[in-house]
């Protein structure tokens, strides 16, 4: 493209623009609708029927079909979740933690140090967390049951951390090597050792991928459900996580489905999450004004 | 730094030591690149290593004995391999995870890229819009899957009734159910991707946009042509784990139709046979054989990203 | 350098977790030594203020010396299997009694899971009803004591009907015309891909005549005939009479249908009875009865047999208390009528039946009891019945020959007793 054929281009739409300008705010406010919309039903169906109480109205179509109130959050309440939510809260973090320590050290060696055969040190360690998780139960339960690792949050996080390191140095990787060498090379020539080179200049501008790793990691250790199914089954005291915990309740009677409490848990699960998402969130999007990359 | 300006392509300058052969560059403390790069791989490979490989070799070996059901009856060699590739429900598994694979993870990345781009923008309401994004992407999956079964199933009918379209049977009938577990998962999983897009537009220097509006690129060609190739890292390992994860695809199906009207993954034959039917030998096969057909995907996207981002540009390997 | 606030809060963080990081002292469910029995059970009334815990009260009463606690499995079946599994394989001793459903039996006994209940036989058969103790045997030996059990009503709108029908024809033919009229669905049961779909089939099947094994389980008696015309029949119902959504249908999505007034008639266990009755905003409140259900010549009827029955535990510490209380829950009069008058799950034993019989429930479960048929409860049970769901499923739906289905189910059985 010229530059002369781009500037006439460029002033046609300055002239469109300044007509459409009122028509591209209903259109983009309608686009935000819709999106608000897909997203958010499901979540408005959640809250809607975990206030609901009665089997008629939480069966019901229809999303406004009383009688509501907030029974089903007291049941919740009733059955140790807050220690659920404890034990949750721990693994989870301990994972996230565990995960963005070893793996921002891994993919920064993977990145930018000298090693031989990245490609099939990559490709190893993704096959790592390629395995269908069902069928590493066996093996590992009888492994955790000898090691005494079972009803522990050791037992919980460890894996964890295991199968989500490949996603966590994979992401960090593709960071670190968008990071520009010059920035570490004027480092070291500075005298700075390539360790001081990695966590003062590299690690921060790497921000935004280690906050978007850091979320994947910690919602994806608290929503796992078939390992802490097996390794911690039932003891809220000990290791029980939340997911575990809203898959043991009961209806009333025999047969009887708890969608009440089960709406009400998710729900009360899932604000604590969304806030944590959208502070780390923040960090991504902070990490553009933040990093060395400005102008 | 602050003056530093920064080529579209950061790593076309950049593949100096990318294979070891630099030679080694001692410092004060005495650690040379290469030592320190064995030091910050070692932990993590070790972890994996303890935890993750140990069931795949057991599970190798255990794929060779035959058993009737929980009990031993002797080596079979590849018996449950070549019984588990004769068997119609192992291929008709690999139709529909395939078909699942492909058509999920296309909308997410679609619908995933919108998000980041959308995300990634300064304008009112962004606080609450990025919230709701993320919203169906930490609720678990096991909820997820049931609050889309309540949704889809003629009892109670929340589509049917929004829609206006009576007693539509989605999940009891051939490729309609395929159809709702798609929207469900694509629902699920398409923030995942928007936060790993929306990451990856962070590296991408707003010099380049600004250089592109001075150049008078509109914005369909400004995202051609500078957001998408220097997105590609982030777009293709994106793209791998939803791939890897979509082929091992279990609780929707599991919840949402018990694997019935053609929607049987491979995860869910797995599941049969570790815990429902439990055959050790054929549940093994089945899993080395679904390990080995997902690592064969993940590896075409390994190769894909390592050759002009790890190893750098024009440097196959 | 602006990042230095965020590392040292990640610094902090990870020493608070460090030290946090090591699980929380608590009771971890080992008891050895303790005397104390654990009974492994899931479900509504294993919870607190449920019926499975008053009964134990009532034993811990009469018991101290050997208490029992109740160790609370997750709420579906096939989870409860799995965690019994996993600590059985391991030759764990943490259950001492388990709550098993009846179609676990062989299984559980063929992996040398559980304890022999010989030597109390006698005392467990005479006080049982002979479907559930059929259920708690395997290969000749009795390796549990029925505690409760479950059958399917027929239940059906009485403002629209005036006599339940008597043959699954007549029910069918009924369903169309009034859901037709009232512009509702005829009949819902459990017809997803599930457990549930094999229990509806076999009462179809078992009502034709039909029959899976010989009296001891050694030889196949399949009968292809009768399968296909069971299948048959609910295939042309599901153009007919089923009610939109019996396809994707288990338990609840049926009550469901039937409490909201959308269907004539339904297939469901007892624990719908009570819930319709205290919902008076119900279509249904007031204008239901239950009855037997049909069969396909009218004569008597059949119902595929629900429950759990109690083991002890071939590991268990304690085994001679474990099996005092398994045959007390079995036999007593007090713990079997609880599970009647405070619970949702019927009692196993025949007397309570007799004296309870004021009680609509009770007196219909006491009249078609004695005909339900338990699954087999053959090691291969597990197998059967996901064959059953492969072959007969996609020929309910039209989508496999009926007869290649059921010639299929057949040859499978017998291929589970070579």
């Amino acid at each position: 493209m010229t530059t002369a054929e781009a500037r006439l281009l460029d002033e046609a739409a300055r002239r469109r623009r300044a007509r459409r300008d009122a028509a591209r705010i209903w259109a983009k406010t309608a686009m935000l609708g819709v999106i608000l919309f897909y997203c958010l039903f499901p979540f408005f169906w959640l809250i809607m029927t975990s206030l609901k109480l009665g089997d008629r109205a939480l069966n019901s179509p229809n999303l406004f079909q009383g009688p509501f109130g907030l029974r089903n959050y007291q049941n919740v309440f009733e059955q140790d979740f807050g220690l659920n939510l404890r034990n949750s809260l721990a693994i989870a973090g301990m994972t996230t933690i565990l995960c963005v320590l070893i793996g921002s050290l891994c993919a920064y060696a993977i990145a930018r140090l000298p090693l031989k055969r990245k490609l099939l040190l990559l490709s190893a360690v993704l096959a790592v967390s390629l395995f269908p998780p069902v069928a590493l139960v066996p093996p590992l339960y009888d492994l955790w049951r000898r090691l005494g690792l079972l009803n522990t949050w050791e037992g919980l996080y460890i894996p964890y951390t295991a199968f989500t390191l490949p996603l966590t140095i994979f992401i960090l990787t593709t960071f670190f090597a968008s990071i520009p060498k010059d920035l570490t090379e004027a480092a070291t020539v500075d005298g700075a050792t390539p360790f001081r080179a990695f966590y003062r200049i590299v690690l921060p501008l790497a921000a935004p991928g280690i906050f978007a790793a850091a979320i994947i990691i910690f919602v994806s250790a608290w929503n796992e459900f078939l390992l802490a199914s097996t390794f911690a089954p039932r003891n809220p005291e000990v290791a029980q996580t939340v997911p575990v915990a809203i898959a043991a309740f009961t209806g009333a009677v025999e047969f009887q489905r708890p969608i009440g409490t089960i709406t009400a848990a998710c729900v009360v699960v899932t604000i604590p999450m969304i806030i944590v998402a959208l502070a780390f969130q923040r960090r991504i999007v902070a990490g553009l004004t933040a990093g060395g990359v400005k102008g | 730094m602050a003056d530093t300006t920064v080529a579209p392509e950061p790593d076309t300058r950049s593949n100096l030591d990318g294979d070891g052969r630099g030679g080694p560059r001692r410092f004060r403390n005495g650690l040379s690149e290469k030592s320190l790069a064995r030091i910050f791989v070692t932990p993590a490979i070790l972890l994996m290593a303890l935890v993750a490989l140990f069931p795949v070799i057991y599970a190798f070996i255990q794929s060779l004995y035959l058993y009737r059901r929980r009990t031993q009856i002797g080596f079979g060699g590849f018996d449950n391999y070549v019984e588990a590739l004769t068997d119609d429900r192992f291929w008709g598994a690999i139709r529909f995870t395939f078909i699942f694979t492909v058509i999920s993870v296309f909308f997410e990345f679609v619908i995933g890229m919108g998000f980041a781009l959308l995300m990634n923008q300064a304008f009112r309401g962004r606080g609450v819009t990025r919230a709701s994004i993320l919203v169906p992407w930490v609720i678990p999956t096991v909820i997820a899957a049931q609050m889309w079964f309540f949704m889809f199933n003629v009892t109670p009918g929340f589509i049917n009734e929004v829609f206006g379209l009576g007693d539509f049977n989605w999940l009891g009938q051939r490729g309609w159910a395929t159809f709702a577990i798609i929207v469900a998962d694509v629902w699920k999983t398409a923030p995942f991707v928007a936060l790993l897009l929306l990451a990856g537009l962070q590296t991408i220097p707003n010099e380049v946009y600004e250089s592109g509006k001075v150049d008078g690129a509109g914005m369909f060609s400004r995202f051609w042509f500078i957001t998408f190739p220097l997105l590609r890292p982030a777009i293709l390992v994106a793209l791998l784990f939803r791939t890897v994860d979509a082929l091992r695809v279990y609780d929707l199906p599991q919840v949402m139709t018990g694997g019935a009207f053609n929607t049987e993954s491979l995860s869910i034959l797995v599941q049969q046979y570790v815990v429902r039917t439990p055959n050790p030998g054929y549940g093994a096969a089945l899993s080395t054989l679904t390990f080995v057909i997902v690592l064969g995907v993940g590896i075409i996207f390994v190769r894909l990203l390592g050759r002009d981002l790890v190893i750098g540009r024009g440097e196959a390997r | 350098m602006r990042m230095r606030t965020p590392w040292l809060a990640a610094a902090g963080a990870i020493a608070l977790l460090a030290v946090a990081a090591c699980t929380p002292g608590g009771d971890d469910g080992d008891d050895e030594g303790s005397g104390e029995l654990v009974w492994a059970i899931g479900g509504a009334e294993a919870q607190p203020g449920g019926v499975h815990q008053s009964v134990v009260e009532l034993w811990n009463q009469q018991n101290p010396d050997t208490p029992v606690r109740i160790e609370v499995l997750p709420d579906a079946a096939d989870q409860q299997r799995e965690q019994q599994a996993l600590q059985l394989d391991a030759g764990e001793s943490t259950f001492d009694i388990l709550g098993m459903d009846v179609i676990w039996t062989g299984e559980y006994s063929e992996n040398g899971w559980l304890e022999s209940l010989e030597d109390v036989r006698a005392e467990i058969e005479a006080a049982s009803l002979p479907g559930p103790f059929e259920s708690a045997t395997w290969g000749g030996t009795l390796w549990a004591a029925p505690y409760n059990t479950n059958a399917g009503f027929l239940y059906y709108r009485t403002d629209l009907v005036d006599t339940p029908p008597t043959t699954w024809d007549e029910l069918c033919t009924t369903a169309a015309d009034i859901a037709e009229q009232e512009g509702i669905g005829g009949f819902i049961g459990q017809g997803a891909q599930y457990e549930g779909f094999v229990v509806n089939w076999l009462e179809y099947y078992w009502g034709a005549g039909g029959e899976l094994f010989n009296e001891d389980q050694t030889q196949v008696i399949f009968d292809v005939d009768l399968a296909v015309q069971a299948t048959e029949f609910m295939a042309e119902a599901m153009d007919t009479c089923y009610a939109p959504g019996f396809n994707t249908a288990q338990e609840e999505e049926a009550r469901n249908e039937f409490q909201s007034g959308n269907t004539v008639f339904m297939r469901n266990w007892p624990y719908v009875y009570s819930i319709i009755n205290e919902d008076s905003g119900s279509p249904a409140n007031g204008n239901f009865d239950i009855a037997p259900l049909p069969t396909f010549t009218g004569q008597g009827t059949i119902s595929a047999l629900g429950g759990f029955n109690l083991a002890v535990s071939a590991f268990s510490d304690n085994k001679e208390a474990a099996k005092e209380f398994v045959v007390w829950a079995a036999t007593n009069p007090e713990p079997q009528a609880m599970l009647a008058t405070e619970g949702s799950v019927p009692p196993t034993m025949a007397s309570v039946y007799e004296d309870l019989a004021s009680d609509p429930v009770m007196a219909l479960l006491g009249q078609i009891l004695p005909d339900a048929k338990p699954r087999p409860p053959s090691p291969s049970w597990n197998e059967i019945s996901v064959e059953m769901q492969q072959a007969l499923f996609p020929a309910v739906n039209g989508d496999a020959d009926p007869r290649a289905a059921a010639e299929q189910v057949r040859a499978f059985l017998e291929s589970t007793l070579e």
